[in-house]
């Protein structure tokens, strides 16, 4: 957090002095003011005559103070700039001015320009905004599919409606797609349906008829799967003269239920579309923002060390960049031995006794047609690996 | 800490800069407005030390002093109030970079929903989409932490530009003459060059003639070879299809122009040459792609980016993610594969994930398919993997 408080010392240092000038300099000028009106009325009172010597003196006097402090007003706000241009340089110091250099400008421009405003436009539909979503196609004359932005007026929609808490439209996506959210073992549906009977108990005592009819309409098919909650659920009915909120039930009130629903719905709804749960751009984005600084870091040591054109490869980056365990889509197998990933032509091989090195590496190891595992003491037979896929 | 350092220059450096120019902007006044004390002044005194000392004349100086004073107050006033709200932008971004660092998880999560709303406006200023940027910008309320003010002058001397007027552009360059002249930019020469040629072009050539006389004597050495070559257009007529005078006519030139401007623009803020969002959605790509995403449709996953079909083509010319340890993810749950989730091989050769593998198993009575295949197995003959 150095670089913002450093930057953020300096602005308040130049807030405050600004501050403490502005104040001066009206002071200042106030009194002397004041002062040449009060002379001005001593002087008009003289009439039509002449003024004495003394009052001359008196007069060049202030008048010489008048220019001094003038003049010094405009040299103190002279020196402030020191001030201001300390916020500059901590600025250049703290902050790195030049990130276009690890970057390829081609790759953007001509021909994958288009590409980047369909992402974009993506994007913008993905969070609902669809008016700045069209703006954006008209300005780019973008053509997109329609049924691109289909599923996302559904599901923004059903999410908004979710978000008010009503929960019609998305009970009705869920019965529509009944059969293919069991096939990936979704309890959404279980889940609206059970909200939507809480929210009938909450509503007091009178609903309760309503609750259970509700239950047995609609519970019922849920019952092999869910039977400890659906007991539960029964369960709090004894306690809605009470009040829920005063029972051990109290916990299915909460607020997180629909914040958990909502994610829920975003989840299973995108798997059935096939879409990422998060906006592509945005988990991108992010990657992109851990990984720069390390790589214009290594640009720099390769810089200062000479190396030349490992840049230009362009086959793999010079580092390694670890983004954590939520940003791996891919299973990527690194031959220990070779430290190298494997390919196509070099693929991952088991050995007997389990141990996975790739192919290459299995080659190199075997002598006379006998393979000892470079893990374990297990000798073996190279004919015996197995080549396995992630 | 260190992302916010690598991309976040432009965002406080170009307040900075408007901060700075305020500044002298400030100075120029106050100096200008003590230089009218003074005089005031001066002529006071020059009149109380001669013989003629009437009261009434010398009051009336007196009064003159007084407002210049009251002037004087006034301008410094709005001077400084400037010079603050300048400072207080600069502030605002601080305190708003410094959120990155919040404990809570939920801020940090928005912070950077912002972060890629602030790089979206940024590009799409710099894509000229400016209506979408502005709607964006005032939809998420972010209008005081992106550089919309600098681009928003910029698309009015574009449009103007655009429409054959120079007058915004000729302005502008008035207005950062100092910067420009540092820069060593071409761009004002170019544009009178362009008024020359649109003389010519109108068939005018006296005034052309007078133009040049009045804009290029005073340019630098190096652009003797244009000049010279904007005078030999005098001798062809406008419809020629001699080279390079008929380049010299073309349209074309105007929007070059609108380019130069753009790309000066960009310089007088330091502002790098490509946006931060293409830069940071470069390097994201880099550090995402794998073999993977490049192995048809079998290797795809829905949910990585670079999966997806326009990123896929985007990343294309980009290096791979350089990987010297393994990182294995169970193909069934996306979940990662290590001691508490067991990688197990089928004897097809497919590896997943045991906490997938037994849940299938459990729910068919010990029997698993195989996603991949299709091919039915007993989970017995699942066998364990080791990966170092």
């Amino acid at each position: 957090m150095d670089a913002c408080t450093a930057v953020g010392r300096e602005i308040d240092k130049v807030l405050t002095k600004f501050t403490s000038y502005s104040d001066h300099a009206s002071t200042t000028i106030a009194s002397l003011r004041s002062n040449i009106e009060s002379l001005k009325v001593e002087i008009d009172q003289v009439g039509s005559g002449d003024i004495t010597e003394a009052q001359a003196v008196i007069l060049s006097q202030a008048l010489g103070r008048v220019k001094e402090a003038v003049t010094r007003l405009s040299t103190e706000h002279r020196d402030l700039h020191s001030s201001v241009s300390k916020v500059g340089k901590a600025i250049d110091k703290n902050f790195t001015a030049d990130f276009g250099c690890i970057s390829n400008d081609s790759v953007f421009s001509g021909k994958k320009h288009h590409l980047i405003n369909e992402v974009i436009c993506q994007h913008f539909f993905r969070e609902g905004l669809l008016d700045i979503a069209e703006e954006h196609i008209k300005e780019t004359n973008l053509s997109l599919q329609e049924e691109s932005r289909e599923p996302f007026f559904e599901l923004n929609r059903i999410l908004a409606a979710l978000k008010e808490r009503n929960l019609a439209p998305a009970l009705q996506w869920a019965e529509e797609n009944r059969d293919k959210l069991i096939s990936q073992r979704s309890t959404l549906e279980f889940k609206l349906h059970r909200l939507a009977y809480i929210n009938l108990l909450s509503q007091g005592p009178s609903r309760v008829p309503e609750a259970i009819d509700y239950a047995r309409h609609n519970f019922t098919p849920f019952v092999f799967q869910h039977e400890k909650v659906i007991q539960s659920l029964m369960g709090c009915l004894l306690y809605v003269k009470g009040g829920l909120i005063n029972s051990p039930y109290a916990d299915l009130l909460s607020c997180d239920q629909w914040t958990e629903i909502c994610d829920v719905f975003t989840r299973d709804a995108c798997a059935l579309l096939g879409l990422s749960v998060d906006s592509s751009l945005a988990v991108c984005v992010n990657a992109g923002c851990t990984a720069l600084p390390i790589l214009l870091n290594i640009k720099q040591v390769m810089q200062q060390r000479q190396v030349p054109n490992i840049w230009n490869t362009k086959e793999e980056l010079p580092i390694e960049i670890d983004l954590g365990p939520s940003s791996r889509y891919h299973s990527i197998f690194a031959c220990p031995i070779l430290r190298q990933q494997s390919t196509e032509n070099n693929p991952p091989m088991r050995l007997i006794c389990g141990h996975v090195i790739s192919r290459d590496a299995l080659n190199k190891l075997t002598t006379s047609a006998k393979l000892k595992c470079p893990y374990c003491p297990v000798e073996q037979n190279p004919q015996d690996a197995i080549q396995i896929s992630f | 800490m260190a992302d916010v350092t690598s991309i976040e220059h432009p965002t406080l450096k170009v307040p900075y800069d408007v901060l700075n120019k305020k500044f002298r902007l400030a100075q120029k006044t106050l100096d200008r407005e003590v230089c009218h004390v003074t005089t005031a002044v001066s002529e006071l005194e020059r009149v109380l030390f001669t013989d003629s000392r009437s009261a009434s004349h010398i009051s009336s100086l007196l009064g003159g002093v007084v407002e210049k004073l009251a002037n004087f107050k006034r301008k410094a006033e709005e001077a400084t109030q400037d010079e603050t709200e300048c400072g207080r932008v600069v502030k605002r971004r601080v305190d708003h970079l410094k959120e990155h660092d919040s404990l809570s998880p939920a801020v940090v999560a928005e912070w950077k929903r912002t972060r890629l709303d602030r790089l979206l406006v940024e590009y799409l200023l710099r894509a000229g989409c400016y209506s979408t940027a502005t709607k964006l910008a005032s939809a998420r309320g972010i209008e005081g932490l992106t550089n919309l003010d600098v681009f928003l002058v910029a698309r009015e001397v574009e449009q103007s530009l655009a429409c054959r007027d120079t007058t915004k552009c000729l302005s502008w360059c008035h207005d950062n003459r100092s910067k420009l002249r540092k820069l060593n930019s071409s761009l004002e020469f170019n544009v009178r060059m362009q008024e020359f040629i649109e003389l010519i072009k109108n068939d005018r050539r006296m005034d052309a003639i007078k133009h040049a006389r009045k804009y290029f004597t005073g340019q630098d050495q190096s652009h003797l070879p244009s000049i010279q070559r904007c005078m030999a257009l005098i001798a062809f007529p406008a419809g020629t299809d001699v080279s390079p005078y008929k380049e010299l006519l073309s349209d074309m030139r105007w929007e070059k122009l609108v380019e130069q401007f753009r790309a000066e623009n960009l310089k007088l803020y330091q502002l790098s040459s490509q946006s931060a969002f293409s830069v940071v959605v470069q390097a994201g790509l880099s550090a995402l792609k794998t073999p993977h995403c490049y192995r048809g449709a079998s290797g795809h996953n829905p949910d990585c980016p670079v999966c997806q079909p326009s990123l896929n083509a985007l990343a294309e010319p980009l290096p791979f993610a350089h990987c010297s340890q393994s990182r294995l993810v169970c193909y069934i749950s996306g979940e990662q594969l290590n001691e508490n989730n067991q990688p197990l091989m089928l004897p097809n050769g497919h590896v997943y994930g045991q906490k997938a593998l037994q849940q299938m198993a459990d729910e068919n009575n010990g029997s698993i398919v195989c996603p991949r295949t299709r091919q039915s197995f007993n989970i017995r003959d699942a066998e364990k993997v080791f990966v170092m």
